[in-house]
């Protein structure tokens, strides 16, 4: 139900590990002299500082190249941490109707998908469920989540779910579902709303 | 970033690198912060901090070919292996296709390809979690008359489970435990059914 950063933190890992990759392939070259035979660098003898530190470090864009590095640096971690919590991103108000001065009819998504979750919560052998609406109102996008009990049978339950709950959302909102994502999961609990009968018995003729 | 768009996501994804990223993104932030204090210490004293003292004079006797900069090097390297492995090695599904029910009673091919792209219909995905399809094969498992106890694994391509019975002769059971449950997953809808294992125990 919830969006992680899965391609954000692909491309991030994939970008620092060439650079990382190719700056220790680059030092490894140098220190073995190869480098030298490609590329106008010091011969691997020599020091890799060759002037005074002190009036390096105390010139002043220095410590302003410093300071823009590490807040820029800090700032793009501090943003990549926080990418890293799972976001619902739910759909804002659906603008169901504008009929000018007349008037316009809105409706909050979470409404809608507190009452799928309550029917769905009715069906047999569903033990929670839980829906969340994304998209717009001509472009309903449904992600459901429904835990069973490990007795349920998920055909029967999947029907329902197409030619009632669905059907019935989609008459509400006056538009037909742009798209629709169920996750089942299995419970060891048993429903808590409904009547569940589990039948375990020999049967005799 | 796409996430943002308004839109869901699949449900049956690939893993998100969440731990990797979260322990470069802790570094670089220490490092960022550590840059920006020494540059702000400076800015306020006059002077650079002490504790950059042995760095310095450790930088000043270095030479290319020192075996701290070998060492360096042979780190970076393997850091930047790690690194691309994490964003390459793609990792496995977390979560089973089921069939649609309307596939079923549209007789639509039930080849479980481009069901989020099928003309004429809404886009549709339903998935079964990998936990979930162990669980239900372990429960359709303790039902067989023989097995003391179970337990499951799931994959993408496998169930395996793990039997205990007091059954001496083991392989009848075996063969009714994998046929129950392969029927039990195919009945339930998962597209393709994954290959089902068993390992037998026996007790007493």
């Amino acid at each position: 139900m919830r969006q992680t950063a899965g391609t954000l933190n692909r491309t991030w890992l994939a970008i620092l590990g060439v650079l990382v990759l190719a700056a220790g392939i680059t030092g490894l070259l140098q220190a073995a002299g190869t480098l030298q035979t490609i590329a106008p660098t010091p011969s691997p003898g020599t020091r890799v500082v060759t002037g005074e530190l002190h009036p390096f470090f105390a010139q002043p864009w220095l410590i302003a190249l410093i300071l823009v590095i590490g807040v820029l640096v800090g700032v793009l971690a501090l943003w990549w941490i926080i990418a890293q919590i799972p976001r619902k991103n739910p759909a804002g108000t659906y603008r169901l109707q504008h009929e000018g001065a007349q008037g316009r009819t809105s409706c909050d998504p979470s409404v809608l998908a507190a009452a799928v979750e309550e029917q769905v919560n009715t069906l047999p052998g569903v033990v929670t469920a839980s829906a969340l609406l994304r998209g717009t109102a001509n472009e309903p996008d449904l992600t459901l989540k429904v835990t069973i009990n490990d007795r349920t049978d998920v055909r029967a339950l999947l029907r329902h779910l197409e030619t009632s709950t669905l059907p019935q959302l989609s008459t509400t909102l006056e538009a037909p579902l742009y798209r629709r994502r169920l996750q089942i999961d299995v419970s060891t609990r048993t429903q808590s709303t409904g009547t569940v009968v589990h039948s375990t018995g020999t049967i005799l003729h | 970033m796409s996430r943002n768009d308004g839109r869901s996501t699949r449900l049956r994804h690939r893993p998100s690198r969440i731990v990797p990223s979260l322990i470069v993104a802790i570094l670089l932030l220490a490092a960022g912060v550590a840059l920006t204090w020494l540059a702000v210490a400076r800015l306020l004293d006059g002077t650079w901090s002490t504790i950059l003292q042995q760095p310095r004079n450790w930088l000043a006797g270095l030479r290319w070919d020192s075996p701290d900069l070998w060492g360096l090097g042979v780190a970076a390297v393997v850091l930047g292996v790690v690194l691309l492995l994490c964003a390459l090695i793609p990792g496995a599904f977390t979560a089973l296709t089921v069939r649609n029910a309307a596939r079923e009673d549209t007789g639509v091919g039930q080849d479980g390809v481009g069901q989020d792209n099928e003309p004429g219909m809404y886009k549709r995905e339903t998935v079964m979690t990998r936990r979930a399809v162990a669980h239900l094969a372990r429960a359709q498992c303790v039902q067989i008359d023989g097995v003391s106890a179970a337990s499951a694994t799931a994959s993408n391509k496998r169930v395996h489970l793990k039997v205990t019975t007091s059954l001496r002769e083991t392989e009848d059971l075996r063969a009714r435990v994998t046929d129950a449950v392969r029927e039990r997953l195919d009945t339930t809808g998962l597209d393709p059914v994954p290959r089902v294992t068993a390992t037998m125990e026996t007790t007493g």
